[in-house]
């Protein structure tokens, strides 16, 4: 390479008091959300119960886009892709935080038994298809499932980040190595677990029904939300001056790009799976849509095909969005604000047939957790640097440009 | 050449692990030239012994193809092994078996195009080819499966003297669309993007009859870079068209089964399953026929070690895939307290085809574990061999699905055990003789490596100046004395 | 060949570069002095030509686009005016036009207008096939296919000067410069 590189030492790679605001920002955040749900829950009816439901839903979404992060770096690894090595120390925390989402599970499990059907001992007794399956679906093991996800999920992001973290001392071309070789049967877990854990957190909300294609269709949730969210957060630490350069327009226009294969990707799972079930129409799987294409649901389902789908495939499609940094974070937003009605479409119906009450609890639980969640992923983030300082692929990803 | 290097391996060996190397896409002292002369000569230079040896075994099967083809449209499906409740059988298992590995070709020119993959450049027209010819073979048989072949038209949408039309809610007809429009499709991206080096065949013809073939079918092409802007766009564009098409037309395929009611058919995963299934037996076909090739006409340099190593490792993710599915499709079998779905699966897997069943599974996940290793991935034989084996395992999986839920019906008085009739097992080796014979009439007359494209990423091509890392165009402004710098 | 030495019309003038480099920096220099009815050729797509040399971004895509869209409109409106129109029939309980079990076929309607235009639109725009052309008289011109680069400057130009493009190329190119003829 020739010497026109940006040199990296002359950007500023640290979050030395940049991020100040923004975590006061978060934790009034975290507070207002998480008080206000909790106050609002205990002074109406069903508030608690309520306040469970669309916790699950902000769960699964924030899960999503930390799962998200951990398939992207095991990706990166696995591809040995070097346009990303600028922003991959950011996805590398993202993914770490999944140990914050083993600490908010706890609430889910508190809420086992009215969030999930099966859990209640005695609707077994009545229920053959239930009997057959309490094997599989009882508290203890779904518990022990859930501490395995979490593990598998957590030692992997942590060994990543802490590994490249490492290289950043010591410049050991070694060990991206060692990330590259892990990173393959790191893979196979994470295709078991976030497939399991699709079927257990989502999928079993409606003990009954059952779908293949479930797990992939959660991964798709997970990859879509990652990728919406990641402009937002790159355009956020440039704008309070962290990497200034070195993050360039190029990378921008890949994450939109990806942002819009794997939209696609997301609307080809969606549409296989319904197009199947509508298709045979037997009822034990028709009912799941059923649910979802009855009163308001409808609408859902109208609003997801068009505003998840064909909007952001419009917006997406051209290059005038995906070239510039602050319409893509917005786009990335819309996007990934889809992703959790999403979710919300798939939890929430099965409490509340007919009826789509999206309310104030909902925006306040959601608030309560992003306060959380990215006041985590910045306190991540001031441990270390914010780009992969002595990675082997640096240099190509500083020059890299795109089509 | 070989003065250079005393060892004859060192050279060509660049599967190096080095994170801050890029790997070398074309190995030895090769300069544009001599990329030209290596790939033309393959057109030029009279073909080898072992071609005429092939050539000869492959078009005597093809005749077999055709008269097993002709007694069956002048005797009747009889003549098959179709039974009931098997009214499925080898037909539908080649169908899906040569669609499925003519997914490879679209994939490696448009899906690795996307995703800037530049080794595809030495395989990719290969693999086009590949495919189209998979895909011809693959089209026969829902052909003449319909019986009454002179009513194929049938499934067109024409106006006719009864005022029928064609039934659109069926995705046997969704896969008439799907499978010509890929058809249609792979031969424009083909053919468009051999343009250019049948130019150069054109420009290098001793004959009057070469000179006028390849001057005809390369347009007039002139090289010019007003042309070859439009043209990498138009490449562009058709590779972000192919790539949703490839998903699209497996999944299609799918369809055929997941819509129905059929245990171990009705399942959503399917698709993707699929698709993932496709790209497996795609990749393990090019393997198969481009370890041969490049040892036959010393195409070694261009198709290099690095290029089959990632192969292995793509086949290897994908047989992840296929095992995946498979493992999900047990739990779901199980967890969705079906009894018939439950059922199929464990007939499946130790019923009367459990032998096929195993098979399949052995071959398809258990045989590319191997490529966990390097040694096995850089070791040019063994690579082969796994490779013939997981195209026994991926037919032997459509033959599973189609076979053993058929088999097995919700009527158990129906139930019966289908076997293939000879004629069945001899049109089966006969689209083989039809694959292998267009397969090297493809070599002789047609440019295998896309020349333009593999010299585009040489070190010669300046590739690696900053700025010049990516495939598209370059968005700064060049002044004359800044790029010689 | 004397009575045609004296009909033939001079093309233009063309120069040849054995080096990526030489040849890039070769056309940005023709760009600067402000030609337009001119050309460089190669052959392989090179990265930076087409600042080089000042190509605009071509129209394609939007070609593609419509192409799509009205594959799409098409694929929908085959599939209603069939089945649910001209020959209605009920099939599985399905209603006589359900878009889900439409959409398959219009997607690969989609693709199959899009694509077919994408080819035959580049051709069109480059104006393709040509299957003669004065350049193709030049037996140099041959390499051009293989390993090596070319710039021509057709007399049509408004700035073609016999002798002042002559220098110009020879300047750049520090080769002699040969001159192509149109034989009417």
């Amino acid at each position: 390479m020739q010497g026109n590189v940006l040199d990296i030492t002359t950007e500023n790679r640290h979050l030395n008091g940049v991020m100040r605001p923004a975590l006061i920002i978060c934790a009034v955040m975290a507070v207002i959300g998480f008080g206000g749900a909790l106050f609002l829950a205990n002074t109406t009816e069903h508030g608690i119960e309520y306040l469970l439901e669309t916790y699950l839903v902000s769960f699964a979404f924030f899960l999503a886009i930390s799962l998200g992060g951990l398939f992207f770096v095991l990706l990166q690894h696995c591809t040995r892709a070097g346009w990303s090595v600028v922003v991959r120390r950011v996805a590398e925390a993202v993914a770490a935080n999944v140990w914050v989402m083993a600490a908010l599970a706890v609430p889910v499990v508190y809420g086992i038994h009215h969030l999930y059907h099966w859990a209640d001992a005695g609707a077994a007794a009545h229920d053959p298809l239930l009997a057959a399956k309490a094997g599989f679906l009882n508290p203890s093991f779904f518990i022990i499932r859930l501490v395995i996800y979490f593990l598998v999920w957590g030692v992997m992001a942590s060994f990543l980040l802490r590994t490249s973290v490492a290289q950043d001392a010591s410049g050991d071309p070694k060990l991206t190595l060692r990330m590259e070789r892990l990173s393959a049967p790191g893979m196979i877990l994470f295709a078991l677990t976030i497939n399991f854990a699709a079927f257990d957190i989502l999928m079993s909300l409606d003990p009954h029904w059952f779908s293949t294609i479930f797990g992939v269709y959660y991964f798709s949730v997970s990859i879509v939300a990652f990728l919406a969210v990641m402009p937002k957060i790159l355009y956020a630490l440039q704008m309070r001056g962290v990497l200034p350069n070195a993050i360039t327009v190029e990378h921008y226009h890949d994450f939109g790009k990806l942002l819009f294969g794997f939209n696609v990707f997301w609307a080809y799972i969606a549409f296989s799976q319904y197009m199947l079930i509508w298709y045979a129409n037997i009822p034990e799987e028709t009912e799941w849509f059923l649910k979802r294409q009855t009163g308001e649901w409808a609408t859902v389902s109208l609003i997801l095909i068009f505003g998840h789908f064909v909007l952001p495939f419009l917006l997406l499609v051209s290059r005038v969005i995906k070239r510039r940094p602050l319409l893509l974070a917005i786009t990335g937003g819309y996007v990934a604000a889809m992703c959790w009605v999403d979710v919300y479409w798939l939890v929430i119906p099965e409490f509340s047939p007919g009826v789509a009450r999206f309310g104030l609890l909902d925006v306040l639980c959601f608030l309560g957790m992003n306060g959380v969640f990215s006041a985590a992923l910045v306190l991540r983030m001031r441990r270390h640097s914010v780009i992969a300082e002595k990675d082997p692929r640096l240099e190509e990803s500083l020059a890299f440009e795109n089509a | 050449m070989s003065a250079t290097y005393t060892n004859a391996h060192s050279y060509l060996d660049n599967t190096g692990d080095d994170p801050a190397v890029r790997a070398k896409l074309v190995v030895g002292d090769n300069d544009f030239h001599s990329v030209t002369e290596k790939v033309c000569g393959v057109v030029e230079r009279p073909q080898p012994k072992i071609w005429w040896v092939v050539f000869a075994i492959s078009s005597s099967l093809t005749l077999v193809l055709l008269a097993t083809i002709a007694y069956l449209i002048t005797t009747g499906i009889g003549v098959w092994g179709l039974m009931v409740p098997v009214g499925w059988g080898y037909a539908i298992v080649n169908f899906v078996f040569w669609v499925g590995i003519g997914h490879a070709g679209t994939l490696i020119s448009a899906i690795l195009f996307l995703l800037r993959q530049r080794w595809r450049t030495s395989i990719n027209r290969f693999a086009e080819g590949m495919t189209i010819i998979a895909v011809v073979c693959a089209g026969i048989f829902p052909g003449i499966h319909v019986g009454r072949v002179w009513v194929a038209y049938w499934m067109a949408p024409i106006p006719n003297q009864m005022s029928m039309w064609p039934n659109f809610r069926s995705p046997l007809l969704w896969d008439v669309f799907a499978v010509g429009t890929y058809a249609t499709v792979s031969l424009l991206f083909w053919y468009m993007g051999m343009i250019p080096d049948l130019a150069t065949l054109r420009d290098r013809a001793k004959t009057k009859i070469r000179f006028y073939a390849y001057g005809i079918l390369s347009l007039g092409w002139r090289s010019s870079n007003r042309h070859w802007h439009r043209f990498e766009f138009a490449y562009l564009l058709l590779a972000a068209l192919a790539t949703p098409l490839v998903l699209s037309v497996h999944s299609v395929v799918s369809f055929d089964f997941a819509v129905s009611i059929m245990p171990g058919w009705h399942t959503t995963i399917f698709p993707p399953y699929f698709v993932a299934g496709a790209i497996f037996s795609g990749f393990a076909m090019v393997v198969t026929l481009v370890i041969p090739v490049r040892k036959i006409y010393g195409l070694e340099e261009i198709i290099t070690a690095r290029h089959l190593e990632n192969m292995a490792k793509i086949m290897l993710a994908t047989s992840m895939m296929v095992g995946f599915a498979y493992s999900t499709e047990f739990f779901v079998a199980w967890y969705s307290g079906n009894t018939y779905e439950a059922f199929t699966f464990m007939n499946r897997a130790f019923g009367p085809y459990a032998w096929a069943y195993w098979t399949m599974v052995t071959c398809n996940v258990l045989v590319p574990q191997f490529f966990w290793f390097k040694r096995f991935r850089t070791k040019t034989v063994l690579l082969w061999i796994a490779s013939v084996l997981i195209n026994v395992g991926m037919w032997f999986e459509r033959f599973v699905i189609v076979v053993s839920s058929l088999s097995r019906d919700y009527l158990p008085t129906s139930w019966g055990y289908y076997r293939p009739s000879i004629i069945d097992i001899l049109t089966f080796l006969g689209s083989f003789g039809l694959f292998f014979t267009l397969f090297l009439l493809f070599i002789r007359f047609l440019p295998i490596v896309g020349m333009a494209e593999v010299k585009g990423v040489m070190p010669q091509a300046h590739l690696d100046r900053p700025g010049h890392r990516g495939h598209g165009d370059y968005h700064g402004d060049i002044g004359g004395a800044e790029v010689l710098s | 060949m004397s009575n045609a030495a004296e009909n033939a019309k001079l093309y233009g003038y063309l120069a040849s570069f054995d080096l990526v480099d030489e040849f890039l920096a070769a056309a940005a220099k023709v760009r600067d002095a402000g030609y337009t009815r001119w050309d460089a050729h190669s052959p392989f797509v090179i990265h930076g030509l087409d600042a080089a040399m000042g190509v605009k971004k071509t129209v394609l895509p939007y070609i593609v686009f419509l192409a799509g869209l009205t594959g799409a409109a098409a694929g929908i409106l085959l599939q209603w005016w069939t089945n649910a129109v001209d020959y209605p029939f009920l099939i599985s309980g399905k209603p006589l036009f359900s878009l889900p079990a439409n959409i398959p076929v219009a997607f690969e309607t989609t693709i199959l207008f899009a694509a077919v235009s994408a080819l035959i639109g580049m051709l069109a725009l480059n104006r393709l096939p040509q299957l003669y052309h004065p350049l193709f008289t030049n037996r140099s011109f041959k390499r051009v296919t293989d390993d090596r680069f070319f710039i021509s400057i057709e007399a049509e130009d408004p700035l073609f000067d016999a002798t002042k493009t002559r220098e110009l190329l020879e300047s750049i190119s520090g080769r002699s410069i040969e001159e192509i003829e149109v034989h009417p």
